[in-house]
């Protein structure tokens, strides 16, 4: 059974006081701290899909929906790879480039299983969760991003 | 029979709204809703292929048979993480 813990921000947070936060919760949530942890941290670019200064990047999200869907991809990557524990933490609302986008943290017994569920739970909340980027560009125009980035 | 109709992006934005309850006594399915929409939308009666819908929050196929109180949304792609 793999603990799950998904939280979405309005406000920016700090995804390595997040990640530490939760790590030291671990022997708490599993019994003991496990031996692997994997990790990955995502921020808004500087710069738009097309290269322009990027001012900002809004994040819309469907309440409800979307707490579900990424519980829902967690629980497959937890099962698919035995994960002890895994943490999602997503901004939503309007970010600024540099700011965290989202932390994916993933907990096992070995390297492997960390890794590998900590990649697969990214990719399949990437496609899988309802959120839609906007992106607000110097120029004061905005566009609609039609899908995700290239892995 | 009265559905809870909520857009998101793009869609949102080009509607002009983001819920709506209406009628879909002659809408039974997403699809033929869509169809419905679309003239707000000022897009083909066609539901694109790029679109997801969703029936109660969960991903649902669009010729999913609705009920009275449903919630259907229409979603553009996904791009989140």
């Amino acid at each position: 059974m793999t603990v799950i813990s998904v939280t979405l921000h309005n406000e920016p947070f700090n995804p390595l006081a997040l990640l530490a936060g939760w790590e030291a919760s671990l022997p708490g949530l599993t019994g003991e701290l496990p031996a692997a942890l994997a990790s990955f941290v995502g921020r808004v670019r500087g710069r738009s899909t097309c290269g322009a200064p990027l001012a900002a990047l809004e994040l819309e999200h469907y309440p409800g929906m979307t707490e579900a869907q990424i519980r829902r991809c967690a629980h497959q990557a937890g099962l698919s790879h035995q994960a002890l524990a895994l943490r999602v933490a997503h901004r939503v609302g309007r970010a600024a480039p540099g700011e965290a986008l989202v932390l994916v943290a993933a907990a096992a017994d070995r390297r492997g299983p960390a890794q590998r569920a900590c990649s697969e739970l990214l990719e399949t909340l990437k496609h899988e969760a309802p959120f839609w980027k906007k992106e607000w560009r110097a120029d004061g125009t905005a566009i609609w991003l039609q899908g995700n980035t290239s892995l | 029979m009265k559905l809870r109709v909520r857009l998101f992006g793009d869609l949102r934005e080009r509607a002009g709204w983001a819920e709506r309850w209406l009628d879909g006594s002659s809408s039974p399915t997403p699809r033929q809703l869509w169809a419905a929409l679309a003239t707000d939308l000022g897009d083909p009666p066609t539901l694109p292929g790029r679109i997801r819908v969703a029936v109660n929050q969960q991903f649902a196929e669009p010729s999913t048979a609705l009920s009275d109180g449903d919630e259907v949304a229409f979603l553009p792609p996904i791009s989140g993480g």
